[in-house]
């Protein structure tokens, strides 16, 4: 013979009583996305951002080298201003009393 | 931040980000829906089947989906449809064996890993296996859901009136066979 008892399933826990495996719904969403052609977003993230911090690593570098031989540039050019500037400072004569004077007194 | 729903229809018409709108979609939807399944199917091996056929299904149909309904809505009825699918093939495989599906379904159910219920759980489950599988339908998704009548009708397709009374009969049914103590 069957007892009875009133049970009303609004009472009860409506918990589901099933698991999935760890991980399980990440992995599945990886497997859908290979199977429609979907590359990893993750990996095209990451993979932009290392050829961001490339680039600004080749850039900074042609920099630095391209401000360094103008530096040189002018380095050279304000030598040969200055030579320039000191010559014309002194007249045609004394310059060459001087080239024809001085290994005349050397001797 | 996360696209609208009008956002994401107009990126599944866009070729170039159909990939990236869908796999979005897959992850927005893929607990939900393996829990609509899961119910239904109660085993995990067999959710994840079904599941994976719902997404692929949904891929391949993008050309048909003109966002007249939520994408949910949509989504919900592929997973219904491929869920009794299923469910007819596995009865048809069993056709031979003394063992309804129903009692291969507990018995599945019992012997997964991934079952963590206790002895009224168990109970509840078997109750609700004695429903047709529609009427399970409706009352896995009022019960456990909680989803409105008014959505269980775009879903399902029949009548808010019908729906509640598939309810009202799935309810005292199990609960009659719930308090019949062996």
């Amino acid at each position: 013979m069957k007892n009875k008892k009133n049970i009303l399933i609004e009472e009860m826990s409506k918990d589901l009583p099933f698991g999935v495996p760890e991980n399980y719904f990440n992995q599945f969403a990886l497997r859908i996305e290979e199977q429609i052609g979907y590359k990893k977003t993750i990996f095209r993230k990451g993979f932009r951002a290392w050829m961001y911090m490339a680039a600004m690593f080749i850039g900074i570098l042609i920099m630095g080298q391209v401000f360094y031989t103008v530096n040189r540039n002018n380095a050279t050019k304000n030598a040969e201003n200055y030579e320039t500037y000191v010559l014309s400072q002194v007249d045609e004569n004394s310059l060459v009393d001087m080239y024809v004077d001085e290994p005349a007194k050397n001797k | 931040m996360n696209p609208t729903e009008e956002e994401l229809v107009q990126q599944l018409n866009q070729p170039a980000h159909r990939a990236g709108a869908f796999s979005g979609i897959v992850r927005t939807y893929q607990e939900r829906l393996y829990w609509h399944i899961r119910k239904m199917v109660l085993s995990h091996e067999d959710a994840n089947d079904v599941l994976q056929n719902t997404f692929m299904k949904a891929w391949n149909g993008l050309d048909g989906f003109r966002g007249e309904s939520q994408i949910s809505t949509w989504l919900y009825r592929i997973a219904t449809n491929e869920t009794l699918t299923f469910l007819t093939n596995k009865r048809m495989r069993n056709q031979s064996s003394i063992d309804d599906v129903e009692e291969i379904l507990l018995q599945n159910l019992k012997a997964d890993n991934y079952f963590n219920g206790n002895e009224i759980q168990l109970k509840l489950q078997k109750a609700i296996l004695t429903l047709p599988e529609k009427q399970r339908l409706v009352f896995n998704m009022k019960y456990f859901d909680d989803i409105t009548y008014d959505q269980m009708e775009a879903i399902l397709g029949t009548s808010v009136g019908a729906l509640k009374a598939s309810y009202h009969f799935a309810v005292k049914k199990i609960e009659k066979l719930l308090s019949e103590e062996d």
